[in-house]
């Protein structure tokens, strides 16, 4: 027990820096930031629950909210839980070391999942916690049984997803295992999960109506698809202590046998991920010995970086892919989406204001897809422990830190310009706005790719175990998205503004401006600032 | 010609240099030796650019690293302790990425690529990704790729670790060859056998002090350095 006890607290000491209470006082306004964009997310869940409840309460229908947030939580832990399979179960980076040890395998792996649990915990009691809040006001019986059931639903509402997400990341890395370019085979049955969420995410809308009118038989269909949710919905209605300790019992032997199973073939896995390839023997003669300048050679470095991590690729490319179907969902269906935009909670845009700025929209899609695209907030802390190589080598930081935005732009540029000829083509855009829409395509993306690097050096994470980690778990992707979606919310916020005063054209001059000079402040910021940070890395 | 004058490094309380000073001249072979911890890697990235530190200055042929990095970055090589490459590149595009960040024309980055992949038995192994290789064999491209911009300063923490006994005996004869082109060798090591038949000069570091340096024959006299290094810890 000692020995387990040993290990549980090493392996989680560097993934939960993050919440170390004897933090720097540097540290302490990051934590300061993710606590206050914790508390915006909880609050946003809040009050969507109440909205479901206050359809839902006069038909005395409270427990399908219940069942539908549990179900709901329960896929998003499911989907997140896939992406974190990989890095915290089969491709951890300490199994030379803890495989040497005298400890039994199925204790290794049992530690493993124990770490992905807690990470679950968490993003459940996100979604959890806001719920059972917003339940108490609506509740029509509430006692003490009800908080009894809620604590213990927190710690076993992430079990299920937890092991479905292993046996789905046993299917991926098992799979890709077999296979040379297995980051590739990854990228391919992640995209295919993508997707679907995407799908779902389109759909969501609907699916709430679709719950007010059809309230019990959804909630019959939840309870019996997902026993958790009908569990929880029946035991806030009627409280049974049989029922919640079969549904205790039924969650740890669920865990247990989870264990056992995956402990015969994990290990085989795992070791299959690690087997690289090599090429054939090859002559010294036929090699490619090309030299290149050093913005180009750095940038072939970059975009080799970019495209080996593929939790990178998924992550920054949703936008893009979602720039890009929703240009041609609108040349095959703008008719269809019209009503849609115009119907968007407190925008009030007439059909015809859409219809006489359709540059304006085309300016919209453009600033999403930009603000949703951060690669460059995870470069600094993906360079690693070889942040040494660059710091050795003869050349100025400038040109380092400006290789990793011109990349980023190399990346994002042609996406956003395909998706600006489509819906130009359809929209019959004038010359004079298509150019100026052109330029905008890559002034927005380089306001992000500057902020994304800017947070990155003040928020370097280079002793990360895994990219994911990186890309997903860091300070630096966390408060550049965050401040990303403020930055959109804002840009859009002042664009239709603008469009209500002055044309479309008057529009798109001023954001040609504004954005000159947002991007030549973030880059002076950038030269000056962002180099003395550099300077300061070390590990 | 390396001139380290009192430089001193600080992390938060602790001192890791303190007003360190000496001199490494051309067709010097330096061993910079010291127990774990003395400051050895901490002086090592000071010179080539990778720390700062908070007082003093270290010049590379007279120009400072603080003001003038690039220019003397381009003078040195620099293969640190633990093989830091590109994991996920082909050992070519390494070798080539770091030519490249060197100037260094096609001709030159050919015929020493080739010399020195021969050399080290890599040459039929270079188009392989990083990753599928051995610590000594990630070591040797480390290798190849700082001596294929035919640096005039070679900078070394613990060279040896990881190599086998023929690519330890190639170094020598690669370090030898630089002597004689009046280049620059400085290490950092823990064998002390082969510091001592190696290098022409020393330094001795304890607790982020300079005890000794010199020249091998002055700091030894008629003892081993083993000896002399251990009468130094001891005291």
């Amino acid at each position: 027990m000692k020995k387990l006890h040993s290990l549980i607290k090493a392996c989680m000491t560097s993934d939960m820096n993050l919440f170390k209470i004897k933090a720097k006082k540097g540290k302490k306004s990051s934590i300061a930031v993710v606590l206050f964009i914790t508390l915006c997310l909880m609050f946003t869940i809040w009050s969507n629950a109440n909205i479901l409840f206050e359809k839902l309460s006069p038909m005395h229908l409270q427990s399908v909210v219940l069942s539908f947030f549990v179900f709901l939580t329960s896929v998003l832990l499911i989907v997140e839980g896939i992406y974190k399979a990989g890095p915290l179960i089969f491709n951890c980076k300490d199994d030379q070391l803890l495989l040497s040890l005298p400890i039994k395998r199925r204790t290794v792996l049992f530690v493993r999942i124990f770490k992905f649990y807690i990470f679950e915990l968490l993003f459940n009691s996100l979604f959890i916690i806001p719920l059972i809040i917003a339940y108490i006001r609506w509740a029509e019986v509430l006692d003490w049984t009800f908080f009894l059931t809620s604590f213990i639903m927190i710690f076993t509402l992430p079990i299920i997803p937890i092991i479905i997400s292993c046996v789905i990341g046993a299917i991926i890395f098992g799979f890709s295992s077999h296979f040379k370019h297995k980051s590739i085979i990854q990228i391919v049955v992640s995209i295919v999960f993508l997707v679907v969420a995407l799908y779902l995410s389109f759909t969501v809308q609907n699916i709430f109506n679709y719950i007010a009118e059809n309230a019990e038989t959804i909630n019959n269909s939840i309870t019996k698809i997902y026993y958790p949710a009908g569990i929880y919905a029946s035991l806030a209605i009627k409280f049974n202590i049989l029922d919640l300790l079969v549904f205790i019992l039924i969650n740890i032997s669920l865990f247990s046998i989870s264990i056992f199973v995956l402990s015969k073939f994990y290990f085989k896995i795992n070791s299959r991920l690690k087997n690289v390839t090599t090429s054939k023997k090859t002559n010294i003669e036929d090699l490619k010995i090309k030299s290149n300048s050093i913005t180009k050679a750095l940038i072939k470095k970059e975009l080799n970086t970019f495209l080996r991590t593929p939790v990178l690729i998924i992550n920054s490319g949703f936008a893009l892919v979602l720039f890009i179907i929703i240009s041609i969902i609108t040349v095959i269906k703008f008719d269809s989406l019209i009503p849609i935009i115009s119907d968007q909670n407190g925008l009030n845009l007439s059909k015809d204001l859409i219809m006489n700025n359709l540059s304006i929209v085309i300016l919209i899609l453009i600033s999403i897809t930009s603000y949703m695209t951060s690669i460059t907030n995870s470069l600094i802390s993906l360079e690693g422990r070889s942040i040494v190589i660059l710091k050795s080598l003869p050349i100025k930081v400038k040109t380092i830190l400006m290789s990793k935005i011109y990349t980023c732009l190399l990346i994002t540029t042609p996406v956003l310009v395909i998706g600006d000829i489509i819906l130009f083509i359809k929209f019959k855009t004038n010359i004079f706005e298509s150019i100026l829409l052109i330029i905008l395509s890559v002034l927005i993306p380089l306001v992000s790719h500057f902020i994304g690097l800017l947070i990155n050096l003040k928020h370097p994470k280079l002793d990360a175990e895994n990219s994911t980690e990186v890309v997903k778990q860091s300070t630096s992707s966390f408060i550049s998205v965050m401040l990303g979606m403020i930055l959109l919310v804002l840009s859009i916020g002042i664009v239709i503004k603008l469009a209500t005063l002055m044309n479309s054209i008057l529009v798109l001059v001023i954001s040609v401006v504004i954005y000159i000079l947002i991007d030549s402040i973030l880059y002076w910021i950038l030269t000056n600032k962002g180099v003395k940070e550099f300077n300061q890395l070390s590990i | 010609m390396i001139e380290i004058k009192n430089v001193t490094k600080k992390y938060g309380n602790k001192t890791a240099l303190d007003n360190v000073s000496f001199t490494v001249n051309d067709g010097d072979i330096f061993a910079f030796i010291g127990h774990n911890g003395a400051g050895k890697t901490t002086l090592i990235k000071a010179i080539v650019g990778i720390h700062d530190f908070d007082d003093g200055d270290i010049l590379i042929d007279g120009k400072s690293i603080k003001t003038d990095p690039v220019l003397c970055k381009k003078m040195m090589a620099f293969v640190p302790d633990n093989p830091e490459t590109y994991e996920h590149m082909k050992a070519i595009d390494y070798i080539n990425f770091i030519c490249d960040m060197y100037d260094v024309d096609n001709d030159t980055r050919e015929k020493n690529i080739k010399k020195y992949a021969t050399l080290f038995e890599m040459q039929d192994k270079l188009n392989d990704t990083i990753d599928s290789y051995s610590h000594g064999m990630k070591q040797k491209i480390v290798l190849i790729s700082a001596l294929a911009h035919d640096p005039k300063i070679l900078i070394m923490d613990e060279p040896f670790v990881g190599l086998d006994p023929k690519a330890v005996f190639d170094i020598k004869k690669i370090l030898n060859e630089m002597v004689k082109e009046k280049k620059i060798v400085f290490y950092s090591t823990h064998i002390l056998d082969v510091a001592e038949k190696l290098c022409s000069r020393v330094a001795i570091i304890k607790n982020g002090k300079l005890v000794k340096s010199g020249s091998m024959k002055e700091i030894k006299g008629d003892k081993s350095l083993e000896k002399v290094f251990m009468e130094l810890e001891e005291k």
